[in-house]
């Protein structure tokens, strides 16, 4: 009846572990852009974000009604980021031309 | 009452429904009310986090430059180690959650108090980050000069204050700084309070019967600490001005 994860439940742990080295890599690599950089970050925090979501807080085994349930209400602080940054870059382009 | 209804009468009164005894729901299957619950709780506490790194983010964009001159850097590599603490307290908090479905109290109770234990860490850590340690600084200063005016040295030392507190001059990095890791460091502690109530329910032999319910919900609270924390080290932290 109980499963064990245990193994899941490492790996998980070593994907963070080697995301968190990464993130932290990315900010000493010589001459990087800073759009790159902050994409990079950005996209490996999302990622490590889903990872803990998914397997620690068992998302992942939940019913599609309640991913649902916690995915739809996220997505609006996600959208309203996104047109921050679509405004900020439109401002910066702006400038540049 | 007939037998079978005191059978249920009995069973309502003294324990608590297992996961694998709640009824099956058409939309959220077996999930509990309790666990429902901590997701809804955990949705609202999630959209104050977003609205506070979203104001943050404008009030960054908008303010040039954003530390200002004489006012130092956050540091990378000591908040990093921090995020390492609580991505290994995440790990015994699942761990002790297996344990318990498990019946093995005994292992539950070991990784229960090394969370409570990791949490702690990280709230002595963050304390470090503001203050510093001034008596253990001056303590270590004897054996080693650098470590001990390290962990002697604290934000606050350096200048960075929130608001216009220590008189200082207000700064928009400094406030959004200490409203946001402070509000962090509020769940960390509810965390570790949490976990040391879960922790005396488990000795006490709360669970014993395999309800897992209340552990894997702590867990939830838990694991969402740490998630948060994975994105208040990237927006505050990592980008850099």
């Amino acid at each position: 009846m109980a499963h064990d994860h245990r193994k899941l439940y490492w790996q998980i742990f070593v994907m963070l572990f080697v995301l968190t080295v990464l993130e932290v890599g990315v900010v000493y690599i010589p001459g990087i852009t800073k759009g790159l950089l902050i994409s990079a970050l950005v996209l490996l925090a999302l990622v490590k974000a889903a990872l803990v979501g998914l397997f620690y807080m068992h998302l992942s085994s939940e019913t599609t009604e309640l991913k649902l349930t916690v995915a739809i209400p996220m997505m609006i602080p996600m959208f309203y980021a996104l047109v921050l940054i679509v405004e900020a870059s439109w401002r910066l382009l702006r400038n540049v031309a | 009452m007939s037998a079978e209804a005191a059978a249920a009468h009995d069973h309502h009164h003294h324990h608590a429904p297992r996961q694998e005894d709640y009824p099956v729901d058409p939309h959220y299957g077996q999930a509990t009310g309790g666990k429902l619950g901590m997701w809804v709780f955990l949705l609202s506490d999630a959209l104050t986090f977003a609205g506070f790194l979203l104001g943050y983010a404008i009030a960054r964009g908008g303010t040039k430059p954003w530390i200002p001159e004489g006012l130092p850097e956050l540091g990378i590599n000591f908040t990093a180690c921090l995020t390492f603490l609580l991505i290994c307290s995440s790990v015994t908090m699942v761990l002790a959650f297996q344990a318990a479905t498990e019946r093995n109290k005994q292992e539950t109770l070991k990784y229960l108090g090394l969370t409570i234990f990791g949490g702690f860490l990280f709230l002595c850590g963050q304390y470090k980050e503001y203050f510093g340690f001034e008596l253990l600084g001056s303590l270590v200063a004897n054996f080693h000069a650098d470590w001990g005016a390290w962990l002697a040295m604290g934000l606050t030392d350096e200048g960075l204050f929130f608001g216009t507190l220590g008189g200082s001059e207000y700064s928009a990095y400094g406030s959004t700084f200490y409203m946001i890791t402070a509000f962090h460091g509020m769940h960390v502690l509810t965390g570790v309070g949490y976990l040391i109530v879960i922790f005396i329910r488990t000795y006490m032999g709360k669970y014993d019967d395999g309800n897992t319910n209340h552990i894997e919900i702590c867990g939830l609270f838990w694991h969402f600490v740490d998630l948060v924390w994975i994105l208040v080290f990237t927006f505050v932290y990592l980008i850099p001005e």
